[in-house]
This record gives structure tokens, sequence and C-alpha cells, in this order.
């Protein structure tokens, strides 16, 4: 959390993004986040937060700035690449292939990646043990499943690469409260797995009341840094809404 | 009369299977329907005869040169075409196919000119079952396309690459995150869906006479049984085809065999009147 000389598990410089031929979107991030913590990005709608999330796990292309995984420049790599570098990644919506089943599902996550030491069997045993609800379900399939176990199955999926850095864009929605905080009660025992999560969510609440630090994202940049507890009793509202130069 | 019209359409159906597959193949993996199915089937009819009555090589040697000229025809076409507008809508994509559709057709009429032809093959006498008449060539059709379907069924559902095709079809961004290349699927997906209408365009060319045409005289029915089993679902194109053939062929009891095109026309109309995602595919395509 705090920048120590240890090498950080996500380092994030001047990064800037942006859709086709319209502006920037994401417009000169710096970050640096300690491993094995839960890092919260909130911020208003349409505030870059999935735009964010979405450059770093290659969805969209950088224009500028770096991104390091553990040490390792991952800023022009292929989303494929960058999970074999330990970045995973678990989208907003439609995070598993409802079509397939939940085996199949499992066997997609790892068996086109290449280079990523520690994924197989035993990776496999340690996920299970994680989310033991999706266990001997093998032949379900995924859409079959609840909101909230589909959530569980894309955890799973993106944990079977054995990742240094989790990416989660808004697990929470569409989910009904409870489901919430089943899902957000997985988020902390994949940090007490060793992974470290940044977590993008709009449920400011539930996000946190498990992260470790937060970020406030207003208009592409970053208005805030601050420890999780203290954003508690902080006018969250105005800093939502404050304009950005 | 009624048992012979239901084994024709039977084998009528299976015959329509395969380009039906291969276009549910096409617009699950690539997002468009591809209008080029027919021609493609005109080239690999003419394929096989080349290597038939030219190059003097068996029927089956001519299907393997067949499904090859086409699937390799179907990964240039991607290459050169469609790969190039990925990132268009689908009705791009599918007017790109119309164009592509012209140039295979004409191709063939260019060089092979307008002439019916026919495969060197033996004339045989048709077999006689239960009052029952079934020509070799309904055989033929029928063996070559179960082993096809047996052999598709367990590419998508038992191997990486059909995974990876389903996962692509399913959820493209989510799969590229995952390691799946994209663009080879593609090429992979033409090359398995022009092997598929090469076959195809062999078994047309046993059931009728060889012209720049004949892909054209299919591409209704095959539209109409990849709509009815729901376009996107592998399994929905070939019940769709199956229920096509059967109802072309039965038709004869109730209007001239001039009309039986109707058939297929009347269930595209009827579909897009009242179930617009076809048979099969609300559930597997869109949730």
């Amino acid at each position: 959390m705090t920048e120590g000389n240890s090498i950080p598990a996500l380092a994030i410089e001047g990064l800037r993004a942006g859709y086709g031929r319209g502006g920037d979107i994401v417009r000169g991030i710096d970050l640096r986040q300690d491993p094995e913590t839960i890092l919260a990005v909130i911020g208003p709608n349409g505030s870059g937060k999935s735009s964010f999330v979405k450059t770093l796990a290659g969805l969209l292309d950088v224009r500028g700035g770096s991104v390091r995984v553990t040490g390792h420049d991952v800023t022009h790599e292929a989303p494929a690449s960058r999970v074999s570098a330990g970045l995973a990644y678990v989208p907003q919506e439609a995070n598993v292939f409802a079509n397939l089943t939940i085996g199949e599902n499992f066997k997609l996550a790892t068996e086109f990646l290449r280079g990523r030491a520690g994924v197989g069997p035993e990776q496999r045993e340690r996920v299970l043990a994680l989310f033991p609800e999706l266990a001997g379900r093998f032949r379900a399939r995924a859409g079959d499943l609840s909101g909230g176990q589909r959530q569980m199955l894309a955890f799973a999926s993106a944990l079977l690469a054995n990742p240094e850095v989790l990416l989660l864009d808004e697990p929470s929605a569409g989910l009904s409260p409870k489901i919430v905080d089943q899902t957000m009660e997985a988020v902390l025992r994949v940090r007490e797995a060793g992974v470290t999560v940044l977590l993008v969510e709009q449920n400011v609440t539930a996000a946190l009341r498990i992260a470790d630090e937060a970020v406030v994202l207003v208009a592409g940049q970053l208005s805030l840094r601050a420890r999780a507890a203290d954003l508690r009793a902080a006018d969250l509202g105005e800093l939502f809404f404050a304009k950005v130069v | 009369m009624v048992a012979q019209l239901f084994l024709n359409g039977l084998v009528t159906g299976l015959l329509l299977a395969l380009p039906a597959l291969a276009l549910t193949l096409v617009f699950g993996v690539l997002k468009f329907a591809n209008f080029a199915v027919g021609a493609m089937l005109t080239l690999g009819a003419y394929a096989a005869w080349v290597a038939n009555t030219q190059l003097g090589l068996s029927l089956p040697a001519s299907a393997a040169v067949a499904a090859t000229t086409v699937a390799l025809t179907g990964i240039l076409s991607d290459q050169l075409v469609f790969e190039r507008l990925k990132n268009r809508d689908s009705i791009s994509l599918l007017v790109a196919s119309m164009g592509l559709s012209l140039v295979l057709e004409n191709i063939c009429r260019f060089f092979l000119g307008n002439a019916s032809r026919s495969f060197d093959v033996p004339i045989s006498r048709p077999m006689r079952w239960e009052g029952l008449r079934i020509n070799q060539e309904q055989i033929t059709t029928a063996l070559t396309v179960c082993v096809c379907l047996v052999l598709v069924h367990l590419l998508l559902r038992h191997s990486p690459l059909g995974r990876a095709m389903r996962a692509v079809a399913d959820n493209p961004s989510l799969a590229a995150t995952r390691g799946v290349d994209r663009r080879l699927i593609a090429r992979l997906t033409w090359a398995l869906v022009g092997a598929l209408i090469g076959l195809a365009g062999v078994l047309a060319g046993l059931d009728r006479s060889i012209d720049p045409q004949i892909g054209w005289n299919y591409q209704i029915p095959i539209f109409a049984a990849a709509i009815l089993g729901g376009l996107g679902s592998p399994v929905g194109a070939v019940v769709g085809a199956l229920v096509i053939g059967l109802a072309e062929e039965m038709s004869a009891l109730i209007i001239p065999t001039n009309y039986r095109q109707i058939v297929s026309f009347t269930v595209i109309l009827v579909l897009l009147l009242f179930r617009s995602n076809g048979l099969l595919s609300a559930k597997a395509v869109r949730k």
C-alpha cells in the first residue's frame, strides 16, 4: 500500500487510452499497488473506470504510458500474453462462456495460454478449494447458473491461470445484496490466497468494506487515494462531482 | 409412394445438412450469413468434376480435391475480404459474401462453360427393399453426411479447436483474454466450412447435373434449414435440413414438383413472422 522498495504487483505510469479517433478516456493515470492487497477503484458513472480496467487487460489500445506486472512490462502485449504475465481479468458482464459447461470453461481458462508457470492440476485443486460450490458440477451449463454462481465461475476461471494480479470489473453488477456480500467474501478469499486484486466497483459501500485502499477516478484521472477505512467518512459526493481540469 | 418420398426427403435433407451446418458455423463464429454458400457448393462440384473426368481420379479422391479446393478458397476469401471487414456490421459482410458469390460462380462459368456436366461413375441399378427404390448415390450421400456430422460433432464438443470455436462464437473478447487467437480460429472455421461445402458439392453433383447454377438450386433450402434450426445452432441446422428435405419431397403429394422450392420460402416467411430465432437457437445462442 505504501510505496516501498519491493517490486509492486501492479505499476502504472502516465496511462492514456481511448476509443477509435475520439479523445482520451483514460487521461494519464499513475498508480502502484503492493502485492496481496485489494485496491478499490471507485468513481461516478462515465468516469472511465471500465475503460481503465479494459486498458489494463489489453482490450483497449494504450496511447501513452506504461503498465508493469511484478516488474514485467506488458504495455503493448496482447490480452492473452498479459494473462501469461500474471494479469488476469474478469469482465463486468458476460464473464463466462454461457453456452459451455463449467468443465469446458475450466479447460478454456488455461489450454491456450503459453508460458505461465504454476498452471495445472494443483492450481485447479487450489481454486476448487476456494470455490467448493463449483466442484462436482462440471457438466452444468454456465448459462444455467445463478448470477452469483456465474461470478464464482468467472473468478475461478481467471484464477486457474495462477495470476499475480486479478482485475475485477464491477463484480456486484446486477446481483442482489445477499449475493453481493457473498461475492465480496469471495474476493477476500482470493486476496488471502495471495493474489493482488484491483477492484473496479460502482457499489462503493461494498467495495470499501473489503478494500485495503481506494482510489477515486473522475473524468479519467485519479482525484484521491486513501486507506479504505478513512474514506468511509470522506465526502465522496464532492469528490465524485468535483470539476477536474 | 409416401414411404419412397419420405426416404428421398431424408436423403435430400442429409445433403442439405452439410452446407446448412457450414452456414450456421460461419454465422456463429464470424457473425454474418454467408451468401456465397451456394457458389462455394458450385465450386466444389466443379473441382471434383475436373479431378474426376480430366485428371482421372476416383470419386473419393475427387471429393478430397473438392473439399481441399473449397477449404483453401474459404481461407483465401477470409484473408482477402472478410478479415479486412471484420469491424464492419454483419450487413456489410453479407453484401461482401454476395460479391464473392458472383465472383466464384463466374470463375466456374469462365473456365468451364455453361454446359451441364456429370461425374464419370459407373451406372448402377437401384436396390429394391420392401418396395422402396434406393439408389447407390443415396447410400453414398447418407453415409458420407452421417460420417461428417459425427466428425464435426466430435470436433466441436471434444477438441480444443471446437471449444475455441464455440468460445469465440459465445464471447470473442473473453476468448481473447483466454489466449484464443480469433484470426486463427476464423481461418480454421473457413477451412472446416469450405471442406463441408466442397463435399456437399460432390454429393449434389451425384444427385443432379453440374452447371454454374447448381449451387443456386440449394441456396434457398440451405438458408431455410439454417434459419429453421436457428442460425448459430449446429444441431438446429441439421434438424432444420432434415425437416426442409422431408417437407420439400413430401410436398409432391399436394403440389407439382416444379414448385417445391415454395416450401422453403414458406418456412422462411412463417419463421420470420412467428419465431425469428428459429426452433433451437433461442436458448443456445441468445442467453
